[in-house]
């Protein structure tokens, strides 16, 4: 029992990792991007690789997964991000991320193959060690660090105040005379720092596997629902709440009902708190 | 003329449809136009959800799988005569879709898609789990259609004449109120709502009715393959469909058949596309978004244009001097 709630908690780091993702993509683009798991993902994969395949050294290995990331949430901006925004269309930026999404998902399982490979030690440590295991802690410990480091960032730096008044309004900060396309860009770089940080911490927890990404963007994306858009907080307890729960499902029902359950989660706490446990209530535009 | 130039056009595609058995050669080409009809029935359908009223689902392989399963269960294991157990699987998607759409259609845009791509991950969980009523991960075999649509050339014409049918509902829908309905939801809910559509109950209905084309397509899908397992309905097939509408062009109709066309026999005809699969879908539909998010259609009709010049451009505005004096006197002696 405590075992499972125990590895409840670590997935729940993940989500809540994932669920960070997005806010800080969201915060200067309002655009949830479908590629938020993949950017864990690959962060995932390329630290197997460097570190199984090309025998690189835990920290450099670790570098080599967050410039990754960070270079893919720079191509994320770039190629599905910047051109769509430009038009007024609104669906269009879920259609590019999207493409992008699955173009990343497939290069990465035609390069990587489909089955799921073992990730390497991090720390040298007996596997007899139980619950204290690294693959548990390290997630969560990531998990809490990336949202204390965003709350520092946000509200002591200069550039973390930019991103604020981005998200309050982008349209007024430009008039300021924010550089919003640098900002926004900046963002997708951190955000995928962050991304490929998670995944190579989680990479235990998960192994490095192709289709990862898909089940973090859904459940990154519940975490965040329930705990409310653009909550660094909602994020945590959203994370931890889903991972936990499905855990002890899982426990007492079995596997199978996994996906049902969190998604009976997210709909419970759409109905009765649509704007999740920590969110700001948004106006309808009329 | 040009409507002339159309319904020629239509009896050249219906007869060279009809006729396809005759001239396709061997049989795995037809087994292929047979699919492309079975696929066509599901995004004739999903159309009018993604193309006309722009709700994004990307989950609609889950109504697939239900009306898949539910076939083969009624007919293969029941024993149900198979006509009505297309209709009961068209009817138990409605169904599904309904109750599927009743919460989730509130939802803004993103939450939408995430709900139905959640959709689909539950149904495919649910088929492995139920291993009882489905037969879990072994699969279950399905019966074939009875006589006279037991051959491959029978069951191409059912499937052609089923795709006809959806086709020609479609198109009446979206000609219609409704259709304009839709797409003003598309395009501004607020101005949608302000000129009097239901946006709620236009956009469940057109779900309903898609949830029932999935389910007839899951139906004739699954007599197709024969044998279905949860592997048959992968996540990627629903973002197949999709891409086909977003390729082919939102608020048309020939545009995404074209495209669910090419796109299925596309990769059967030049191998290393399909071993690049979900690679290609992808990068077709980033060129697409990125460079015309109109749709491939629109490239045609630019084209058109440039070729024969700009229709409706050449409005001379020239005032009625003689009317406009007439009117000034007539105030004047007011």
């Amino acid at each position: 029992m405590l075992v499972a709630l125990i590895t409840g908690l670590a997935t729940g780091a993940l989500y809540a990792a994932a669920a960070l993702t997005y806010n800080v993509m969201f915060s200067t683009s309002k655009v949830l991007s479908v590629t938020t798991g993949h950017i864990s993902m690959l962060g995932g994969i390329f630290g197997a690789w460097f570190v199984s395949t090309l025998g690189w050294p835990i920290p450099l290995a670790l570098l080599g997964s967050v410039a990754v990331g960070g270079a893919f949430g720079l191509v994320t901006d770039f190629v599905a991000i910047r051109r769509v925004l430009a038009r007024s269309d609104e669906h269009l930026w879920l259609l590019s991320t999207l493409a992008l999404a699955t173009m990343v998902q497939q290069a990465a399982g035609l390069w990587w193959g489909t089955e799921p490979r073992p990730f390497p030690r991090l720390i040298p440590q007996d596997f007899s060690a139980g619950m204290g295991d690294q693959k548990y802690w390290l997630p969560i410990l990531v998990a809490i660090l990336l949202a204390v480091a965003l709350e520092l960032f946000y509200r002591r730096t200069l550039y973390g105040k930019l991103f604020v008044a981005m998200s309050e309004d982008a349209f007024a900060a430009r008039a300021r005379g924010i550089p919003t396309g640098r900002i926004r860009a900046m963002s997708y770089v951190i955000a995928g720092a962050m991304g490929g940080l998670a995944g190579f911490a989680a990479g235990q927890l998960t192994f490095a596997y192709f289709a990862l990404g898909l089940t973090l963007t859904l459940n990154g994306f519940i975490a965040l629902a329930v705990g409310g858009l653009g909550s660094n907080v909602g994020a945590l307890v959203g994370g931890a709440a889903l991972g936990i729960l499905s855990a002890i499902a899982t426990y007492f029902v079995g596997g199978e009902y996994q996906q049902t359950i969190s998604v009976g989660l997210l709909m419970v706490v759409l109905l009765v708190r649509p704007a999740g446990l920590f969110g700001s209530q948004s106006v309808r535009p009329v | 003329m040009k409507a002339d130039s159309r319904a020629f056009a239509l009896v050249a595609v219906v007869i060279a449809l009809a006729t396809l058995p005759w001239w396709a050669g061997d049989l795995y080409k037809l087994h292929v136009a047979a699919l492309i009809c079975a696929y066509w029935v599901l995004i004739g359908g999903l159309n009018l959800v993604v193309g006309y009223s722009g709700q994004l689902s990307i989950g609609h392989v889950g109504l697939l799988a239900i009306g898949a399963y539910c076939f083969a269960i009624l007919a293969g294991t029941h024993g149900v005569h198979p006509a009505l157990a297309v209709a009961a699987a068209g009817g138990l998607c409605a169904l599904c879709g309904f109750l599927l759409g009743l919460p989730s259609l509130r939802l803004p845009g993103f939450y939408f898609a995430m709900a139905t791509l959640a959709f689909a991950l539950i149904v495919s969980e649910l088929t492995l789990a139920q291993g009882g009523l489905t037969g879990g991960g072994v699969g279950l075999s399905v019966p074939g259609f009875p006589r006279p649509f037991d051959t491959p050339q029978g069951s191409y014409w059912l499937i052609l004449a089923t795709a006809a049918l959806v086709t020609w509902l479609t198109w009446n829908v979206a000609r219609s109120t409704w259709g304009r309905g839709l797409v003003a939801v598309r395009d501004s809910v607020v101005t949608a709502q302000a000129v009097g559509v239901p946006v709620f109950r236009a956009k469940l209905t057109v779900f309903v009715f898609s949830g029932f084309t999935a389910g007839v397509a899951g139906a004739l899908f699954a007599v197709l393959q024969s044998y279905i397992t949860p592997d048959t309905f992968v996540f990627d097939l629903g973002l197949f469909f999709f891409v086909c509408i977003i390729i082919g062009g939102r608020g048309h109709i020939v545009g995404p058949a074209i495209g669910t066309v090419v796109l299925t026999a596309l990769p059967e005809m030049v191998a290393p596309l399909a071993k690049l699969g979900n690679f290609f879908y992808g990068l077709l539909l980033l060129a697409v978004v990125l460079l015309v998010p109109e749709g491939i259609g629109r490239v045609f009709e630019l084209l058109i244009e440039r070729y024969r010049g700009r229709r409706g451009e050449s409005h001379v505005v020239k005032p009625d001097l003689e009317r406009l004096a007439r009117a000034i006197e007539a105030s004047g002696a007011k």
